[in-house]
């Protein structure tokens, strides 16, 4: 309980107090008070998210015997600082990470080669793919009360596929070195927009993380145990705790609903069985899937929910003119580095290959070959690097 | 880690060394083949441009897309080129004005901004606009090197001059366009419905701006403003070289005091300096203008016929 108190009290105070300080202080002027501003000058300490959570599953398991605690205090530490991915996860747990950090490490080739190419690859993924995206995405999201729908759907569309590259793409360099000091990570997503529901969504994105809420949260809220209406009571509370946990905002609040609504109703039409009678058209779920997701990720990306209520709006009028495309060149080379990435997805989605394994699948001269040729891709497209989405977190 | 493994991980480390500096080397060779003979597209085809016409022309515009856009040499002389370059400033002129012929008798229009040289954290980083021919021209790597600008990996993987520009490189290459030769470089804005109502959206907005914090109240020139400023008299002024500076019109601009005293300091310097950040004042019709520092291509046929009267009355 101190452990748990100790933690949540920490993410509540430095992530959460001056959110909930500003919004009480919004309803007081709504009843007509005028209290002083109770806000607090406070940094954010990087990563306070990641590894909260992190410690928060070493307390909960052992308290639920699933886990024996540590009696070495160096290794404990090293867990919740573990360097490739203390600032932005994965979020491991104690009984997969801990037991590795005990025992002696021994080098594996196999596992160097994987973890050299999960390196490159991401590093792809981030500077090129994510970081040339970006540049029209910042442009029209910068002020969208300037363009039309055509110009909002392109730059939701395309924030869809730089936020999944910047993520993953960090996630693939700290599994990836992880790997090379001879630790292995769980598989934090696994080309998620490649999903028939959002229910398979949630299996694939920020794996890490949705196994999180689902073990420690949705589940000690009763998960489906407790009769359907408790189920969708739960699926929401973790949906909008899950929203809150990536940031002090209505935005996040917002976009956590979305995913808990749609998440309740996916869950209601498979019990019902309504599904079942469209199974014919069951590849559907691939576009309905994305256009959630599309639409979830207006409220993540925006600055305020004034901005995110505008964007939606925008969005809804179909003013389908001619789009804003600002630099064409910076456009081209958006269009082909994003073509690049979603073929390279295409391969491995349809070989059923994890990028996690790819690297074992190669000699060391073919890993220095193809090493040779990722680097020369990332000096010739690479984009002045923007910090990793996932870092403000 | 025993022995085996420990030759493992230094044989890979060593093939991928050798094998990305060959592979570097064999990408840097074919971009420069093909970069060599593209004429269009802003980064490459028009650098090349004006390497090919800088020795023969007698009026040259530099400067950034307010040069690049607003200006059309052809109005000045037939015998001119307009290499202006979006996001370029003082540095990349300077280079590239220090690239003319010695002692030919020659124009040179330099547009500069107030904004920039009174900007204490301006380091010269548009030089590395020019990094397409850091590994081939010993001038530009010296100037490039003398203000850091390089990227230190550059010297080791050569393909990095390249970086971003290989899908310009192999469209003008394949779909070749001659509209430097013919625009002398010049590149008019023909403002689009979309970018003319984004324009209309901003003006009707009508954003309220702190005038001090929007402008800045620091009147000291940045050092490699200053020294770019000085090298490009001393060249000009060596080398037979008529140098004129300006500044092109802003759409409602507030900064009068700084613009004063820009003036005043590059009159001090002994340099030709017009202010024209005004030229529009007394007609705002908005088909003259893309943004609000940019002119459509209606904005800047008036502005170059003025900048004709200007450089005749100069003459």
């Amino acid at each position: 309980m101190v452990s748990l108190i100790a933690n949540l009290g920490m993410l509540s105070v430095f992530k959460y107090y001056n959110f909930f300080a500003e919004s009480f202080t919004d309803l007081m002027h709504i009843l007509g008070w005028q209290p002083n501003d109770l806000t607090l000058n406070i940094i954010l300490p990087v990563g306070i998210s990641f590894y909260t959570f992190q410690t928060l599953s070493y307390t909960i398991d052992i308290y639920r015997k699933e886990f024996e605690p540590t009696k070495d205090l160096i290794s404990f530490f090293t867990y919740i600082a573990f360097f490739p991915q203390l600032v932005a996860g994965p979020i491991e747990r104690a009984s997969n990470l801990l037991p590795q950090i005990e025992k002696p490490r021994v080098f594996k080739k196999t596992w160097f080669n994987e973890g050299v190419i999960q390196i490159l690859v991401g590093l792809f993924r981030k500077i090129v793919i994510a970081d040339t995206i970006g540049a029209y995405v910042d442009l029209v999201y910068g002020d969208v009360s300037l363009y039309n729908s055509t110009t909002i759907i392109i730059a939701t569309f395309l924030y869809a596929f730089q936020i999944y590259y910047d993520f993953s793409g960090y996630s693939d360099i700290a599994i990836g070195t992880a790997k090379l000091l001879g630790f292995k990570f769980h598989q934090n997503f696994n080309i998620p927009y490649f999903s028939k529901s959002l229910t398979e969504f949630w299996r694939k994105w920020h794996m890490s993380l949705s196994y999180w809420l689902r073990d420690y949260l949705y589940i000690s809220l009763g998960g489906n145990r407790k009769g359907i209406k408790i189920t969708y009571r739960n699926l929401m509370l973790t949906m909008l705790l899950g929203g809150l946990w990536h940031g002090s905002s209505w935005n996040f609040i917002i976009w956590g609903g979305i995913h808990g609504t749609v998440l309740s109703i996916e869950k209601y039409l498979k019990a019902t069985g309504i599904l079942n009678k469209f199974k014919r058209v069951g590849f559907l779920g691939y576009p309905i899937t994305f256009c959630v997701v599309l639409l979830s990720w207006v409220f993540f990306r925006a600055q305020d929910l004034h901005s995110a209520s505008l964007a939606i709006t925008k969005i809804f009028q179909f003013n389908l003119g001619v789009p804003y495309i600002g630099d064409l060149n910076v456009m081209a080379s958006s269009i082909f580095v994003l073509a690049i990435g979603i073929i390279f997805d295409l391969y491995l989605f349809n070989k059923k290959i994890d990028l996690e394994e790819l690297g074992s699948k190669f000699s060391g001269v073919k890993i220095a070959v193809i090493a040779a040729v990722i680097i020369t891709l990332i000096n010739l497209f690479y984009s002045s690097s923007n910090n990793f989405i996932y870092f403000q977190f | 880690m025993n022995k085996e493994n420990l030759k493992y991980l230094v044989k890979i480390a060593l093939f991928v060394l050798v094998i990305s500096f060959v592979v570097d080397k064999a990408v840097f060779l074919v971009l420069n083949k093909i970069s060599d003979k593209v004429y269009s597209g802003q980064s490459i085809g028009k650098l090349n441009q004006y390497l090919k016409v800088k020795d023969s022309v007698d009026f040259i515009v530099y400067g950034s897309s307010r040069a690049n856009h607003n200006i059309d040499p052809r109005v000045v002389s037939k015998n001119s080129f307009n290499i202006g370059m979006d996001g370029a400033k003082i540095a990349y002129s300077s280079v590239l004005i220090q690239l003319l012929p010695e002692h030919k008798s020659q124009t040179v229009l330099l547009h500069i901004d107030p904004n920039y040289a009174f900007n204490p954290k301006y380091d010269g980083g548009d030089i590395a606009a020019l990094v397409s021919k850091y590994n081939r021209d010993k001038d530009i790597k010296r100037e490039i090197d003398k203000l850091s600008k390089n990227n230190s990996l550059q010297k080791f993987f050569w393909s990095l001059s390249y970086n971003g520009k290989v899908l310009g490189i192999l469209k003008n290459y394949l779909e070749p366009k001659d509209d430097y030769a013919k625009q002398l470089g010049y590149e008019p804005i023909m403002v689009t419905s979309m970018q003319r109502e984004i324009f209309k959206n901003i003006i009707d907005r009508g954003d309220v701006i702190d005038v001090e914090a929007f402008c800045g109240t620091n009147y000291t020139m940045n050092d490699i403003y200053t020294k770019a400023l000085s090298d490009i008299k001393s060249f000009c002024d060596a080398n037979n070289k008529k140098l004129i500076l300006f500044t092109s019109p802003k759409y409602e601009y507030p900064c009068t005091i700084v613009n004063a005293k820009f003036k005043a300091l590059l009159e001090d310097k002994g340099l030709v300096y017009y202010d024209l950040v005004d030229f529009f004042k007394d007609d705002k019709q908005l088909k003259y203008w893309k943004d609000k520092t940019h002119l459509s291509h209606l904005g800047a046929e008036k502005l170059s016929q003025a900048m004709k009267v200007i450089i005749e009355k100069t003459n």
